[in-house]
């Protein structure tokens, strides 16, 4: 008998799972389970076999700071959106599309402030995506056809760990059998040299001062035009126009787009013209690092109920909305123009400036979240809920726009974030 | 007792980015308030040359403050082969976010990558533990 027969490989591992560490949502996941835990992940990265095992201080069920049963925390919580005259809704990239439908109606009813992560992130760059101003593709579409990839301020090595093994650099794909060591090219833009721009060959990294990413923009279009290509920080004339070389010749290039490109443009005029010339040059894509699993989604859902992606207001009485910089979470936090917040899945007092965030704990604040968080322990209310794709199933969008469906894979006491939120709604 | 402690440890202006690490971010997925998330977190990497500036060692703590926070984190020196004094870096936490200024020129996104501070040695204070920076 064959020695295969004997190694059973496989036999306890038949099904794949998807992860929900990031937006890249791998769906390629095998797990061990005991005792509805996760004792084995197998195919994660590092992270995401953190984020499916689950955190190791769990929230509590909490009413002002004494545990509380569910019942009287959703009450509570009921009653402090619905005597809230601008509440706030924030979280989202953490929850299931379903879950984000029913929190998009929850601010509709309560005329509440609804942003999410993408507000101080990604949403620029979403927003011209789903507007159509921006030419597009799939991660498959780079696993089997990218030839030339620029990381532009991202690190995936990091931030996302396995894109660059999955999709960007290292896969064979159909159209590219011989991988990274010659159907690929990999270059790295960036202000530090990041673990990402350590792997691209030939000096294909490209250092530039911090907040200049508009002008290197600006002297590559030069180059793509050209012209003799300038700089006020003396960046090599010769690199560049080699790099516009480059990016003449790919078949099919695409521009991961991280936070320090973001960041850095203070509008996306340069991005819009750098893709114009390339595309009449060349064949170029934009990929948004979209960094929560299902940010994407919960700006999809909004558009297409609003036609925003975040950063909205909704009139009680009306139903209309709001739009603009004003209704941010970070500017109606710092303009203290909101007397409660809903927090799920997020924990804004980490991830923002902590003079904006401190005004979270002035106004009456409820959590819903799997994990203890900082934002929990400020909270007038705190509601455990399951762990999105492993107590929980539904769908999310990957940051390609490509939607994933979620499946539970054990079992928990914790209600899921969606069927929270519908009984807060019903209870207002 | 030497003379060196009734002198000012010198004081220095540095532009920070943040920037993230995956294994930071495996610690916070297990517990944002476990040692492992503190240790990975309250770091800041410096360049040779201002480490030398700071009359610090590698491993010392130092108090990082502007206008808008202030925490005690240690000194890391930074990997990169290329120096780059007057810049640091610092891992995206909520040690670094206490330094974000909130100012967003209207537009909502603060300068989470670009912000100025100054650094000073610390004299072996502790480092500010996560429940301490609010």
């Amino acid at each position: 008998m064959p020695l295969f027969l004997f190694l059973n490989v496989g036999d306890d591992l038949s099904e794949y799972y998807v992860c929900t560490g990031c937006a890249l949502l791998c769906d390629d996941i095998e797990v061990e389970t005991e005792d509805n835990k996760l004792t084995r992940v197998h195919a994660a990265c590092l992270k995401g076999v953190a984020r499916m095992k689950a955190c190791s201080d769990p929230m509590e069920c909490r009413v002002d700071g004494e545990k509380a049963d569910i019942d009287s925390a959703i009450a509570k919580a009921a009653a402090i959106l619905k005597n809230a005259k601008n509440p706030l809704i924030f979280g989202h990239g953490n929850s299931s599309s379903q879950a984000q439908k029913v929190a998009i109606g929850l601010a509709r009813k309560t005329g509440a402030y609804i942003d999410d992560t993408s507000s101080f992130c990604q949403g620029p760059i979403v927003e011209a995506i789903v507007q159509d101003e921006f030419k597009t593709c799939t991660l498959d579409d780079i696993r089997h056809k990218a030839d030339v990839i620029i990381f532009w301020g991202a690190d995936p090595s990091n931030s996302h760990p396995r894109h660059l093994s999955r999709y960007s650099y290292f896969p064979r794909g159909k159209e590219r059998q011989r991988g990274w060591e010659e159907d690929r090219t990999a270059i790295s833009i960036d202000v530090r040299k990041s673990d990402t721009a350590s792997i691209c060959k030939d000096h294909r990294f490209y250092q530039i001062p911090m907040g200049e990413d508009a002008q290197f923009m600006e002297a590559l279009l030069s180059a793509l035009s050209g012209k003799v290509p300038k700089t006020s920080f003396d960046f090599d004339k010769k690199r560049i126009l080699e790099l516009a070389n480059v990016l003449k010749k790919a078949k099919f290039g695409v521009i991961c787009v991280g936070l320090g490109l973001v960041y850095s443009l203070e509008e996306l005029e340069p991005l819009f013209k750098l893709m114009e010339k390339l595309n009449e040059v060349s064949n170029f894509h934009i990929m948004p690092m979209v960094g929560q699993y299902n940010m994407r989604g919960f700006n999809q859902n909004l558009f297409a109920e609003t036609g925003y992606i975040n950063r909205l207001k909704f009139n009680a009485e009306t139903g209309e909305t709001e739009h603009g910089a004003k209704y941010s979470v970070v500017e109606a936090l710092r303009n203290r123009s909101v007397d409660a917040a809903l927090v799920i899945g997020s924990d804004p007092l980490s991830s923002l400036p902590l003079s904006v965030a401190r005004y979270l704990a002035e106004i009456p604040l409820i959590t819903i979240d799997p994990c203890q968080s900082l934002t929990a322990t400020r909270s007038t209310v705190t509601i455990p809920c399951a762990l999105g794709g492993v107590e929980s199933g539904g769908t999310a969008v990957r940051m390609d726009g490509v939607e994933i469906e979620l499946k539970k894979i054990v079992e928990t006491d914790n209600l899921s974030d969606e069927e929270i939120l519908t009984r807060i709604t019903e209870a207002i | 007792m030497g003379f060196g402690q009734f002198l000012a440890a010198p004081e220095i202006k540095l532009k920070i980015s943040t920037y993230r690490d995956v294994f930071q971010n495996t610690a916070q997925e297990s517990s944002r308030f476990g040692e492992e998330y503190e240790d990975l977190s309250a770091i800041i990497k410096l360049d040779p040359k201002d480490i030398s500036k700071l009359s610090i060692k590698e491993g010392d703590t130092v108090i990082v403050k502007n206008a808008f926070g202030k925490v005690v984190v240690v000194a890391r020196r930074s990997e990169y082969e290329e120096g780059h004094p007057g810049i640091a870096y610092m891992v995206n936490s909520p040690w670094s976010n206490a330094l974000v200024p909130e100012e967003t020129g209207g537009t909502g996104v603060p300068k989470f990558k670009n912000f100025e501070v100054t650094a000073q040695g610390a004299k072996s204070e502790k480092v500010t533990g996560i429940k301490e920076i609010f």
